[in-house]
């Protein structure tokens, strides 16, 4: 359980800060890449136990396409090592706006979706759910 | 026609009574037998003709015809049996010859006037024909006034001196009826134009008022253009018409609305104004006709309206405040068709349709304002969103201590701080939701059937705790006996718009009082009402209240923070799903939110 390794993808420092240091306190090591394709570079060398992945980033589809190179069901690709991990994807798309989508196998292959902002409490609690603690 | 038989019923009756009075009363020596036949042969081909007329008014269709030749066979019966009746009544000396002045009236009336003359033409041939026949003593004369000794039927003058007077009587009196009749026939035909006028215009000037008030019904721009046309197209009785508008530079005319135009003359192209005299002219504020399409030289398409079947044209210009809007233009498939009433009307009809045109445009662009104004606001709110959630979220892992610890005055300033940002956020969510509201995404979305029973208890159940904290009694009334009351919206939705109006009405109702939802269907109308014994709200905050950004004096007094948008979006997403919100209130006393929506049916299992 120590020392489990998380890996967070996402372009805005601050949030990754907000993020890194409640996950640290909780024992993590946390890792962080700024781009989606940072983020896939990392994965094969770090490979982390639990992926945090934001939805919009330099590019408004780079967390999907993140997840999907991941996730994909092709035995032969090049990440086909790393598709269990979990994945958590941080959304700051509003409850209330019409758009909405959720968790899909085909379309948008995550875990579990972590609102923004982050109650540092509710992140740990959802990290380790899904670590399996 | 039936006026002629029934007053033939009574001559027929008259001759009879009159043969029986004569005889039975005043005991004259008549031949009593021929007059009884006269007076049943009357009646009976009388009872013939009432049949025979019977069958031409129920047949379709009408013409005219043997109408006119069942008059004038009426008529020869009559000289026949009023000729025997003379006979059989003493010829000439028979008071029964004034008789044929009713004919000859009748005739004056229902005939033409040479139809009249030859009529009392024909009466005084047939009565001057007894007369001369019993003189010769071809045919026996018949005493009925006296003895034979008077033999009045047998002096030339008597003969002579009755067959001139009745000859002129029928004549003159043929000459004034039908005068008169003349004259009352050309007062008549005058009358019958004058009112036919006075339908024409009447009939014009419904169907202007109803151009007019289908046309001012709506603001959607296509909705007002194809009312115009194809209300014109009928009004006018012809195939066809157009709108076309000017495009922005002023140079051409492009189609905007048809009625019964093919497609391939509507893509024919636009009207140039630089090649097209014709709709310069009209532009300039003239209506114009063409009367024959082929001929005029002044069309840029003449061949393709040819080829089209059309054959004239009228077209009216379209002018709004500003300047030219266009021209409407009706075609007629007959060459020469339409008439200065025409030219008129379409003049009318344009005058009318350029203000709905125009109110139609301004109240598009309106909405291109709004739509521009939402999506900015909907960029700027999401670019707001992401900084501000991130300010909150570093404060959050502050607050939890994962920093280090605080002072208990650093704690302060970051709930402080807390505090503001989540206004800020609460803000930056309800601006976003507004212009969402407005935008398009709002019509992309998926409608559900959403059952209000469903939804309230649900909002209510979410409420029970906040309204327990603060000694307030939550009810939830149901008129289960009504009915579903399912309407079609969005789950998300609809509870946005309970939660927004049942905590205002908690946040605004003072410790021990109360606050219900009542939910009722009523025809297919469902109704929900929530009602709090709160504040209140001031009668001149009362039309303010839905305004974006406002907050009655009052509830800013008592509750510090608001957005002053919950009211707004609450009303937009309820006209969103065709409801209407109204509000009812008294300071101090409380106040009442009352929510209708249109019920939709379940589809059974």
């Amino acid at each position: 359980m120590a020392n489990e390794k998380i890996l967070i993808i996402d372009d805005d420092d601050d949030l990754v800060h907000a993020m890194r240091l409640p996950l640290e306190a909780a024992g993590f090591k946390v890792f962080s890449a700024a781009s989606g394709d940072e983020g896939l570079r990392q994965v094969k060398e770090v490979k982390p136990d639990l992926i945090i992945l934001d939805v919009m980033m330099d590019t408004t589809t780079a967390g999907f396409q993140v997840s999907l190179t991941l996730r994909s069901p092709d035995p032969k690709s090049e990440y086909a090592a790393y598709s269990r991990i979990p994945i958590l994807m941080l959304t700051a798309i509003h409850q209330t706006t019409p758009l909405r989508f959720g968790p899909d196998k085909e379309y948008l292959p995550v875990d579990a979706f972590i609102e923004k902002p982050i109650e540092p409490d509710k992140l740990i609690e959802q990290v380790r759910a899904h670590l399996g603690h | 026609m039936a006026w002629l038989i029934n007053i033939r019923w009574l001559a027929g009756v008259g001759v009879l009574g009159a043969t029986w009075v004569a005889d039975v009363l005043l005991r004259l020596t008549l031949p009593v037998v021929p007059l009884y036949l006269i007076g049943v042969a009357i009646l009976l081909y009388n009872a013939i003709f009432r049949f025979i007329l019977n069958r031409l008014l129920r047949a379709e269709p009408r013409d005219l015809r043997p109408f006119d030749f069942l008059t004038k066979t009426q008529i020869g019966f009559d000289w026949l049996a009023m000729t025997a009746l003379i006979h059989f009544s003493g010829g000439l000396e028979s008071p029964a010859i004034f008789y044929f002045f009713f004919h000859n009236i009748i005739a004056a009336i229902l005939l033409s006037r040479r139809a009249t003359y030859f009529y009392a033409a024909m009466a005084a041939l047939l009565v001057a024909a007894v007369g001369s026949l019993e003189y010769a003593g071809i045919l026996p004369h018949l005493y009925v006034l006296g003895n034979d000794a008077a033999a009045l039927y047998r002096n030339p003058f008597f003969v002579i001196g009755v067959v001139f007077f009745f000859v002129t009587t029928m004549f003159v009196s043929a000459y004034l009826a039908s005068t008169l009749n003349a004259r009352l026939r050309k007062r008549e035909a005058q009358v019958v134009t004058l009112s036919q006028n006075l339908l024409n215009a009447l009939t014009r000037l419904q169907t202007l008022y109803d151009v007019a008030e289908a046309v001012n019904s709506t603001l959607e721009l296509e909705q007002v253009l194809d009312r115009l046309v194809s209300r014109t197209a009928s009004a006018l009785g012809v195939r066809a018409c157009s709108i076309r508008l000017l495009d922005e530079a002023g140079a051409r005319l492009y189609v905007a609305a048809t009625y019964g135009l093919s497609g391939a003359y509507v893509k024919k192209g636009d009207l140039m104004l630089e090649q097209n005299p014709l709709a310069r002219e009209v532009l300039s504020g003239k209506t114009i006709t063409v009367a024959d399409v082929s001929t005029d030289t002044r069309l840029q398409y003449p061949t393709a309206a040819v080829a089209e079947g059309i054959r004239s044209m009228l077209s009216a210009p379209l002018q709004g405040k500003k300047g030219s809007l266009g021209l409407i233009r009706a075609y007629s498939t007959a060459v020469n068709h339409f008439t200065s009433e025409d030219a008129d009307f379409l003049t009318a009809i344009a005058r009318e349709g350029s203000i709905a045109i125009e109110n139609a445009m301004a109240f598009r662009a309106l909405g291109q304002v709004d739509e521009m104004k939402s999506k900015f606001v909907l960029t700027v709110t999401h670019e707001l969103r992401s900084p501000v959630s991130v300010v909150r979220s570093l404060l959050r892992t502050m607050m939890a201590g994962y920093v280090g610890a605080m002072t208990d005055a650093q704690r302060d300033i970051v709930t402080r701080v807390l505090h503001r940002t989540d206004f800020l956020q609460t803000l930056i969510d309800d601006l976003l939701d507004l212009a969402a509201g407005k935008s398009e995404l709002a019509v992309r979305e998926e409608r559900v059937l959403v059952r209000l029973d469903e939804a309230v208890e649900r909002v209510v159940k979410r409420f029970e705790v906040p309204a327990q904290e603060k000694q307030i009694r939550l009810e939830w009334l149901c008129a289960r006996g009504d009915g579903p009351t399912t309407i079609s919206a969005t789950n998300e939705s609809v509870d946005r718009i309970l939660n927004n109006l049942v905590s205002n009405a908690i946040k605004y109702t003072p410790a021990g009082g109360c606050v219900s939802v009542a939910l009722r269907a009523s025809g297919n109308v469902a109704r929900l009402e929530v009602s709090d014994t709160g504040i209140g709200i001031p009668e001149d905050a009362l039309p303010h209240l839905f305004e974006e950004f406002y907050r009655a004096p009052n509830a800013k007094a008592q509750v510090k923070e608001g957005t002053g948008l919950g009211l707004a979006i609450t009303r937009d997403l309820i006209t969103r799903y065709g409801g209407q919100i109204t509000v009812q209130s008294k300071v101090g006393r409380g106040t009442t939110f009352a929510i209708t929506f249109p019920i939709v049916a379940e589809l059974s299992a």
